[in-house]
């Protein structure tokens, strides 16, 4: 606004004053003047002062460009409808979007050729604004805004009579008990979303790990044995719980398991997916020799849940729920990629940074008599985000 | 020039055919004639309103093919690389979008690049009418509509963006819900509800799909209806300038020049975003993978709006956080997750009231400030978008991490740190900023514009040669407003008594604010345009103009 | 500069400077940010080489020379006298751990303390071949730690390997022939690999279970994209796109730094072929969404460009709609 300065003359030396975009010179007035000179026989929709309009070989270049933008779009939007059918959706032995190069292909001749036909009529369309629409400059008042105190107590003293009029003032009871009725209606609506899902109860606190149940390594879809991380003093691994259907001996040929049994729902992934984790000989800290239990009067530790080394925790963050599995084997951290709380896997997952409110839940395990991993119990408290009850049975 | 004083006989056919039964041959004139002031920074909204308009068409093009369905199948379709995935039918019909609808893959990425853009022109548009006042009375209504846009279309994005169930829009969903169970006593039962049972359950991507195509559309629409409408019954602010006042507005008229030119910038706003998804792959689900639970990568990130969201979870520590009785409450969840939101949408939505109250204005402004006549107000607009600034970069620390090669901790404390003393800089520097711009401008206003043109005087001084500046610009400069307030001026009533309200805190804290919002300003006062020096001006007269 | 005066009150002269800061700061970024080295280890996916082929004299002659200094000339590894590691022991890492570092030239090394990234190998393949068989022979503590797995492809041979000096050949003639013949040579062994390559990951079938096993163990570091992110302490995750097949196989039964490991009892060797073949296939695949893919980086970037490009542009053309007129420009 303010820079916009007139600097006509600024330049000692260039000829001619440089004038600049969007400073109206004297010069410029005079010329409007000029033109209104025609004011007398001035036909537009708005005043001749407020109406500069463009010399007629201005506005005969200006159609011109801006139909070569018309005609660009046109040929931009032909150019889509032939992109359109030049590759087939879905076809054998002919490229067909559905290979991601040929996709590729198809999408930038589509986009590209919908942009030239869009950005053409803009173009075409500014042009024509600018150079063949006269420049306006018309003023136009703001409408008065707070209507005249006559109106406004004309309205109020014609509300209240029709109010008064009505009786909804002067029969207190029938307004009370019509207020009355509308209350349980406004209810309802919040009462009619109790049926969109159940009460939390328990659900949050249990997994499908329980004593016995075995390891399987998601995606492979095979147990897992002590024995296996033997071999990697510094393995990590993500794991689910087995929990097959039906007798629980399988229900392929020969009591075999088949995919199915492997299945398990997304629920139940999300809350019992753990992380097993081997630990070098010693590097164990002292927040694993706490005391989590007592079985048969002996007092039992966090080091009793695991075994030979191996550690399981939950791989569900406890500050908002995203998987948190970076492990670096050489600090024993667990991070979580979404916002970084770090977990301490060598000392029993203690919160080291970030925002998480506890430390991942441990999973005791064991091993059954054919060396597999097992479970030994459920989560000691709900794995997954914090929440309000979390550590109550 | 053709001299076309009546219409054709089709046009007037049609025209009366409307007229006779609507009556609107006045009311269509004085709207035809509506004036726009021709500045670019009033379109735009207008991009806001373009994309909006895109996203409704690409959207119901979507809706042709999308399933919102979490059902569990086995992947089968023409893309050959995920054949034989489990995934849910939503992310496999998202899938048949991409590559077995021609166009589809387009459609998708223009919705997701409008979307991208349709936010981020919300965030301009509304910064332009905080920083040039255009929130004042009579507009703080279509301010508070605008703040209800913003709100809903954050909302609207992150169900979108969570549609097609990939890994990192379940990830979204994952975070939603952590936040939603952290409240306490309430969160695992308004999660149980949401999701109709655990996460992520089987109806979640169904009943975000109804939120997102039909409830919020539905309340954006009626919001930018209601906002377009109060607009136009007030019309635009305007900025100072030759002619430019509170009753009268200079620009554009809607017919023909400003319906050409919006028309025109429609497609200009369309072009782009077809433009970027042509060339540009945005959210390439197919090669993210479907989600599940137990998978994450590295560099999870929301779309960029919900950017600051994800940034002040990330450096918020959890030193807050409370256990009383053994029950959790995770302050470090509560605080970024909602507070943050609460504090940003509250904040925006008072603030014209605030300003008011601070103020005592009760006056209607259609000319608008230019915002280093309000430096306090800029100053503190400068300072939260130095605040939601900080915490956007904050979202994305692991890319910083990763890309600079800093520590990943270092750069949480540098964000923890900078989102407490960044503000207070930025205040302190903007408000000097402005200071001395409204230094510069009574400068210019005495002594004219320097004109680059050196000339030595007699005496062997060098001098800059000062210009008179355009009518315009002066009377630009002129319309600088006094920053005053009335709760300041009220020392006593008409009886010469204090007024009591002084002496409560309420009071006193108004009184405070009054003197903190108005002490510093270069007073205009006195100064008559071009007065000054013509050929140089002394640094007595420099230091004379500083109040 | 007069015509730089002249114009500096230009209403559009801001946008100019603001574009031009905009660029400078985009090239000096390029220029200054680290290009990622192209990884030219080569050798074929092979079987062990023959004791025949190997020469471990040789081995421990670059084994004394440039790895002695920081692990010791046994292999035990070296410490300072307050006990911080210059270089760990090696004794019982196994050559698969040994191939990894030296093919993917993050050893040797010049800083102990500093997480190497991806280098050009500094040593032949014959070099590195002699090194393996001495650490076979003489370090390696029993058959502890892993083996190179041989079946799986390595890096593509490169075309400098089969180069010929104009030197050794007396006539214009001879030379030319023998340039035509290592070209053939070239010809023939990339085709070799590249069979060898296609076959590996044809090989895979199960596409389910490769990117379950990606996604749950490795893209929490690597990332979707095997683009790689941000670990601790300054550390980070390397992106994997160079990475031969062989290498990623590696690096999993090795555990390079702080990586964990994963042994082939936990993820058996075929499960690896369809994790590698996953990641491989994703990485090779082209974008779909047109030619620029913000290196995969995703919503970041993306957010970057709406605003950068996409908003940036649409106010251009709103500039251009509302640019001031004069009466009858």
């Amino acid at each position: 606004m303010t820079e916009n300065n007139n600097n006509d003359n600024t330049e000692a030396g260039t000829g001619g004053p440089e004038r600049v975009l969007g400073t109206p010179s004297s010069e410029a007035e005079e010329s409007v003047v000029s033109s209104a000179s025609t004011e007398a026989e001035h036909e537009g929709p708005y005043p001749a002062s407020e109406t500069h309009a463009h010399p007629e070989e201005v506005q005969r270049r200006g159609e011109k460009i801006a139909s070569l933008w018309f005609v660009i779009a046109f040929l931009g939007g032909i150019g889509f409808l032939v992109s359109y059918f030049l590759f087939p959706p879905n076809a054998e032995d002919v490229p067909a979007i559905a290979d991601p190069q040929i996709g590729q292909y198809s999408n930038m001749l589509l986009g590209g050729t919908l942009t030239i036909a869009l950005f053409g009529i803009g173009a075409g369309m500014t042009v024509w604004a600018r150079s063949v629409m006269p420049h306006y400059e018309v003023a136009s008042p703001y409408d008065e805004l707070p209507s005249s105190e006559e109106e406004k107590s004309s309205f109020g003293a014609f509300f209240m009579k029709g109010a008064d009029e009505s009786g909804f003032t002067r029969r207190p009871l029938m307004r009370r008990t019509l207020i009355a009725a509308m209350l349980p209606l406004g209810l309802a609506p919040i009462v009619l979303l109790r049926d969109t899902g159940p009460l939390p109860g328990d659900k949050l606190k249990n997994t499908a790990w329980e004593n016995g149940v075995r390891m399987v390594v998601e995606g492979t879809h095979r147990f897992i044995k002590a024995e296996d991380l033997e071999n990697s003093p510094n393995g990590m691994i993500t794991a689910l719980p087995f929990v097959p259907h039906g007798d629980g001996h399988g229900e392929g040929e020969e009591g075999e398991y088949t995919e199915e049994d492997f299945h398990l729902s997304l629920n139940e992934k999300a809350k019992s997916v753990i992380m097993l984790i081997k630990m070098p000989d010693g590097d164990f800290k002292s927040g694993m020799n706490e005391v989590v239990e007592t079985v048969d009067g002996e007092e039992r530790t966090r080091l009793n849940w695991t075994h030979n080394g191996i550690v399981a925790y939950s791989k569900i963050c406890t500050h908002v729920g995203c998987p948190a599995a970076l492990y670096e084997r050489t600090t024993h951290r667990i991070l979580c990629p979404c916002h970084q709380s770090t977990f301490d896997a060598s000392n029993a997952a203690e919160v080291v940074f970030g925002p998480a409110h506890r430390p991942l839940p441990q999973l005791p395990i064991g091993v059954d008599d054919e060396g597999y991993l097992i479970a030994t119990g459920d989560f000691p408290e709900a794995p997954g985000p914090t929440f309000w009850d979390y550590a109550k049975d | 020039m053709s001299k076309t004083t009546q219409a054709p006989k089709a046009l007037r056919g049609v025209g009366n055919f409307i007229d006779d039964r609507f009556h609107l041959a006045k009311t269509g004139e004085k709207n035809l004639r509506k004036v726009f002031p021709n500045h670019w920074s009033f379109m735009l909204g207008e991009i806001a309103l373009y994309s909006f308009i895109i996203l409704l068409v690409t959207g119901v093009f979507l809706t042709l093919w999308f399933k919102p369905s979490m059902a569990e199948i086995v992947y089968d379709g023409s893309y050959e690389r995920l054949q034989g995935v489990e995934m849910s039918e939503a992310y496999a019909s998202t899938l048949y979008i991409d590559f077995d609808v021609r166009g589809g893959f387009l459609v998708r990425q223009i919705h997701h690049w409008a979307a991208l853009i349709f936010v981020a022109s919300l965030v301009v548009h509304m910064l332009r009418v905080f920083f040039t006042g255009a929130f004042r009375k009579p507009r703080e209504i279509n301010w508070l509509i605008g703040v209800g846009i913003f709100t809903i279309a954050i909302v609207e994005g992150l169900f979108g963006y969570s549609l097609p169930d990939d890994l990192p829009s379940g990830m979204g969903v994952r975070i939603l819900q952590g936040v939603i169970m952290a409240l306490p006593l309430v969160g695992t039962y308004i999660s149980m509800f949401l999701f109709g049972g655990e996460f992520p359950g089987d109806v979640i991507i169904t009943r975000l799909y109804m939120l997102h195509i039909l409830l919020l559309p539905a309340l954006l629409l009626a919001l930018i209806v209601a906002h377009f409408m109060i607009l136009w019954h007030q019309k635009h602010t305007q900025y100072p300038g030759t002619g430019k006042t509170n009753k009268t507005v200079v620009g554009t008229p809607m017919f023909p020049g400003f319906a050409v030119k919006a028309g025109g910038f429609f497609f200009f706003t369309f072009a782009v975003s077809a433009g970027l998804a042509g060339f540009v792959q945005v959210n390439p689900i197919h090669l993210f993978g479907p989600f599940t639970p137990t998978s994450i990568t590295s560099g999870l990130q929301p779309d960029w709006y919900m950017g600051f969201l994800e940034g002040s979870l990330r450096i918020f520590p959890n030193t807050f956080d409370l256990s009383p009785f053994g029950y959790a409450i995770p302050t470090a969840v509560l605080v970024p997750g909602l507070g943050v939101m609460g504090l940003l949408f509250g904040g925006l939505a008072v603030w014209p009231f605030l300003e008011a109250w601070i103020t005592g204005d009760r006056r209607a402004h259609n000319v608008a400030d230019r915002p280093r006549n309000a430096p306090v107000r800029t100053a503190l607009g400068v300072a939260g978008v130095t605040a939601y600034g900080v915490m956007w970069l904050a979202g994305s620390n692991d890319i910083l991490s990763e890309t600079f090669s800093i520590d990943l901790y270092l750069t949480t404390y540098i964000f923890r740190a900078s989102i407490i003393v960044g503000p207070i800089i930025a205040f302190i520097v903007t408000k000097r900023i402005c200071l001395g711009l409204q230094r510069r401008d009574r400068d210019t206003l005495e002594h004219g514009y320097e004109s680059g043109v050196i000339q030595q005087l007699p005496s062997g001084e060098f001098i800059e040669v000062h210009k008179e500046s355009s009518q315009d610009t002066v009377d630009a400069l002129l319309s600088k407003p006094t920053i005053t307030s009335t709760v300041l001026e009220e020392e006593v009533d008409d009886k010469g008594v204090e007024s009591p309200h002084k002496r409560k805190p309420m009071g006193r804290l108004r009184r405070a604010l009054a003197h903190w919002y108005t002490k510093d300003n270069v007073s205009f006062e006195g100064v008559e345009p071009h007065s000054g020096h013509h050929l140089h001006h002394s640094a007595e007269e420099k230091e004379s103009a500083v109040h | 500069m007069k015509w730089i005066t002249a114009r500096r009150r230009h209403p559009l002269a801001g946008y100019v400077v603001v574009i031009l800061a905009l660029a400078l700061f985009g090239v000096g970024y390029a220029a200054l940010a680290p290009t990622t080295d192209q990884a030219q280890a080569q050798t074929l996916a092979a079987d062990a080489p023959s004791p025949e082929d190997v020469d471990v004299a040789e081995g421990r002659k670059i084994f004394d020379q440039t790895c002695a200094t920081c692990h010791n000339y046994d292999g035990s590894g070296m410490r300072t006298e307050d006990g911080r590691v210059i270089g760990p022991d090696l004794r019982e890492v196994g050559p698969a751990a040994v191939d990894f570092q030296v093919s993917t030239g993050r050893m040797p090394s010049a800083n102990p303390d500093a997480q190497m990234p991806r280098k050009p190998m500094a040593m032949s393949e014959e070099d590195l071949v002699n090194l393996i068989a001495y650490y076979n022979a003489e370090i390696r503590e029993g058959r502890s730690g892993a083996d190179i797995p041989y079946d799986v492809p390595d890096t593509a041979p490169q075309r400098d390997e089969f180069s010929v000096n104009r030197a050794d050949f007396d006539s214009e003639e001879e030379y030319h022939e023998a340039v035509e013949e290592a070209e053939a040579e070239y010809e023939a062994a990339l085709e070799e690999y590249e069979a060898e390559y296609e076959a590996y990951i044809a090989g895979a079938e199960d596409t389910e279970m490769g990117m379950k096993l990606y996604l749950t163990n490795c893209a929490h570091c690597h990332s979707w994209s095997g683009g790689g992110g941000a670990l601790t302490d300054g550390r980070w995750a390397p992106e994997i796109r160079d990475a031969s097949p062989r290498e990623i196989y590696e690096a999993m039964v090795s555990g390079p730094g702080a990586m964990p490991m994963f042994a082939d009892t936990v993820i058996e060797p075929d499960e690896k072929q369809e994790l590698i073949s996953y990641v491989k296939t994703l990485q090779d695949e082209p974008n779909a969404g047109g030619v620029f893919d913000l290196a995969r980086v995703g919503q970041v970037a993306e957010g970057f460009i709406s605003w950068t490009i996409g908003l940036a542009l649409i106010i251009a053309c709103a500039i251009w709609i509302t640019a001031k007129q004069r009466a009858h420009d």
